[in-house]
């Protein structure tokens, strides 16, 4: 007799939630370990990290402020990902939106009531028409928007360092290398968390909810599991393809008007801060289901302000980075392992 | 002429930044410039729970401008060995910045520094923590309790521009930029302003890298001003990068922050050396002994900025001739004054005119020869 290993290819949710504690808990340790061979003391570290990310108001409000675009740009993934396309250029039309949420909004006075619904409509709008070329090009000429939607992030990272160093310099002269203040901020909800928060939460509830009970979720899922059967049941594949690329685009340049609305103020280089790919990585987490992608934010969110509490007690920046990729291999480790259950294998002829 | 209610560099050399010094390290604007004067002081914090924080723009191992302030730190440590000290590297201009600075106030610093521009990542964390100091170095904003400091690097690297000018053979003069600030405006301008003075057809091609620390983008960007033509290389860069180029294709080349003459002993000319460490030791000690209250500082010549010791290439002549302007400049001669006219041939400093130290500080447009850097 011997044990072989099967692979099973669905998992009950408690299976599954098991594998990622267990992956999680065996990074922790692997991290410990090279932490107190470096000579840092693991245990105080991590007592200091979780006191500072959960322990305070302000710690939290941080943790918030950080898990509000990731939702954004994780949803927008999660929403190609489900017709079975990767949107890689997250980044770009979060650019691309906080750009054109910054062209209305340094036009409108901080107590214009149309300020921020304008804005809003322009960053999702700016999203979207960022990634419409992409669309086109994969929808009509089968294009890899693999390829197009990440080169399109070098274009808009560009076009904004441009604009906040050139055109919309800030003529105060008080700021260096980005735009003036926009007047037009979104309501706060603490000291520094505002309702952008809620706003993403509730973005990634409609977006499952489209997902799950419409008609249209329905064709998208069945266009992204079979195409050709899709095809063969009626259901306008190139048209569901062009929709839910738009609206994924829409989706990340509502991320990059509310952070600018909201967090930032201002349009400048660092705006995107990686959320963008930082979303793809939301998305894998979350396996692609949306309301997946708020735990998914809170987990990627959590490791970096961890990064940021590590640093200021001595850890540099490359251990921190390391940490956070471990921390991710473990738990694509134990997302896989989780599918395979030990098989005793019998033997029939002696 | 020049403000009246500056002192003159020579007195500020005389201040030397020592601890007791009546107005502390550097220069102080004139009123209207700060905040109120009146404001009283931050109180007293014993040195035992003193903790000083510096929040850096690039890695401190870069041997330039943040191994630079990162001597500084150290420098605070010895004069303080009791007070605690955090730092971190590497931080974005993004939303992050504000979560660090904000993990400092957490962790309990009552002096912050930033060593470069923030803006409001650094601002709006010194708003809602009143009680502690906040110091952004370039920086443009003032608070009851955010102040800033920085290097009166133009006149130093007007004495650059002067060597440049007598070495450059094709008067074609390169310049590595991160991003169309002050800081590159003025550099720029004060480096080709001096080289014109012996070599009035010198012109500066500008190629912006987007970036303080990217020394692969450094390279390229020194490569293809050496293709261009330019046989004298100038940037604001915090590593050797395009000096190495230099070095290979046998062109001149002055850097920043500190000597960096082994990456490329024969293309080394000099280097605008900045050494903040007097200051931060003034600064700590003034917080700890509750008298700190936020200045707005730039270092002078000869008190935090200065050339570097001339290279080997360097002909003795050429030498002299620029150190007798720097010797000028040292004794309260300007080289800024009009007429100035900027890239579009506009006069924007009329003749006569002498831009004070502050209008150099914001200087936000580039001068007729200079091209590449925008506006």
């Amino acid at each position: 007799m011997s044990w072989r290993f099967q692979r099973v290819p669905t998992v009950p949710a408690g299976a599954a939630l098991a594998g990622r504690v267990g992956a999680i808990l065996a990074a922790l340790a692997c991290v410990a370990a090279v932490l107190s061979l470096a000579g840092l003391a693991p245990a105080r570290l991590g007592a200091e990290v979780i006191g500072s990310a959960f322990g305070s108001v302000a710690g939290l409000e941080d943790l918030g402020l950080l898990v509000t675009p990731l939702i954004l740009t994780g949803i927008a993934v999660a929403l190609t990902q489900r017709i079975g396309l990767w949107n890689i250029g997250g980044e770009g039309q979060f650019n691309a939106g906080a750009l054109a949420a910054t062209a209305v909004g340094l036009h409108a006075g901080g107590d214009d009531a149309w300020a921020l619904p304008l804005m809003t409509l322009a960053g999702a709008a700016g999203g979207a028409a960022w990634i419409l070329v992409p669309t086109l090009a994969r929808a009509f000429a089968g294009v890899s928007e693999l390829i197009t939607t990440l080169l399109l992030n070098f274009v808009a990272a560009l076009l904004v360092a441009w604009l906040c160093t050139g055109p919309w310099r800030d003529p105060s002269g008080r700021a260096l290398a980005t735009t003036a203040r926009i007047p037009a901020e979104l309501p706060p909800l603490g000291d520094t968390l505002h309702w952008g928060l809620p706003a993403a939460i509730a973005v990634a509830i409609l977006a499952a909810g489209l997902l799950a009970f419409t008609r249209f979720g329905y064709e998208v899922r069945v266009a992204g599991a079979n195409p050709g059967a899709a095809l063969y049941a009626g259901i306008p594949v190139r048209a569901r393809i062009v929709a839910v690329m738009l609206l994924s685009g829409a989706v990340a340049g509502l991320a990059g008007t509310i952070e600018l609305a909201g967090t930032v103020h201002r349009l400048q280089g660092g705006i995107s801060n990686n959320y963008g790919y930082l979303g793809i990585m939301v998305a894998v987490l979350a396996r692609g289901s949306c309301l997946g992608v708020i735990a998914g934010a809170v987990l990627m969110a959590a490791l970096l302000n961890a990064g940021i509490v590590l640093q200021t007690q001595g850890v540099n920046t490359s251990t921190v980075l390391a940490i956070t990729g471990l921390i991710l291999l473990f738990t694509a480790v134990g997302d896989e392992i989780v599918h395979y259950r030990p098989v005793r294998r019998t033997r029939i002829l002696g | 002429m020049r403000d009246a209610a500056l002192p003159s560099r020579r007195h500020l050399l005389g201040l030397g930044i020592g601890l007791g010094a009546g107005l502390g390290a550097g220069l102080i604007l004139p009123p209207g410039l700060c905040p109120a004067r009146a404001q009283a002081p931050l109180p007293a914090v014993p040195e035992k729970d003193a903790v000083i924080a510096f929040g850096h723009v690039g890695p401190v191992t870069d041997e330039g401008w943040t191994w630079s302030h990162d001597q500084g730190m150290k420098a605070v440590q010895a004069a303080f060995p009791q007070a605690k000290t955090l730092f971190v590297e590497s931080i974005p201009y993004s939303a992050d910045a504000a979560r660090t600075f904000r993990q400092f106030v957490s962790n309990g610093a009552n002096l912050v520094f930033a060593t470069s521009n923030y803006g409001d990542f650094f601002s709006d964390v010194a708003k809602r923590s009143r009680k502690v100091g906040f110091l952004e170095c370039d920086g443009r904003t003032t608070a009851d309790n955010l102040g800033w400091y920085y290097f009166a690097h133009w006149y130093p690297t007007y004495v650059l521009g002067v060597a440049a000018g007598l070495m450059s053979k094709t008067g074609k003069l390169g310049y590595v930029a991160s991003f169309p600030v002050p800081s590159c405006f003025s550099s720029t301008n004060a480096f080709l302003m001096g080289a014109r003075t012996v070599k009035p057809e010198a012109t500066v091609q500008v190629i912006t890298i987007n970036s303080w620390f990217d020394p692969q983008a450094a390279t390229q960007a020194g490569v293809a001003l050496a293709n261009n033509g330019c046989d004298f290389l100038f940037g604001i860069m915090d590593e050797a990068g395009y000096l190495q180029v230099a070095q290979q294709r046998g062109l001149k080349a002055a850097m920043w922050n500190t000597d960096m003459r082994r990456f490329g002993p024969d293309a080394y000319v000099s280097s605008i050396v900045v050494d903040s460490r007097k200051y931060y030791v003034d600064q700590v000690g003034r917080r700890i002994a509750g008298t700190w209250t936020p200045g707005t500082t730039l270092l002078p010549m000869g008190g935090g900025v200065d050339r570097d010791a001339w290279g080997r290439t360097v002909p003795e002549a050429v030498a002299k001739q620029a150190d007798a302007v720097r010797e000028k400049i040292l004794g309260g001669y300007t080289p800024f004054v009009g007429e100035i006219r900027d890239s579009q041939g506009k006069v924007r400093v009329a003749a006569g005119k002498t831009m004070s130290d502050l209008d150099l500080y914001n200087w936000d447009w580039s001068i007729e020869g200079v091209t590449g850097l925008g506006a």
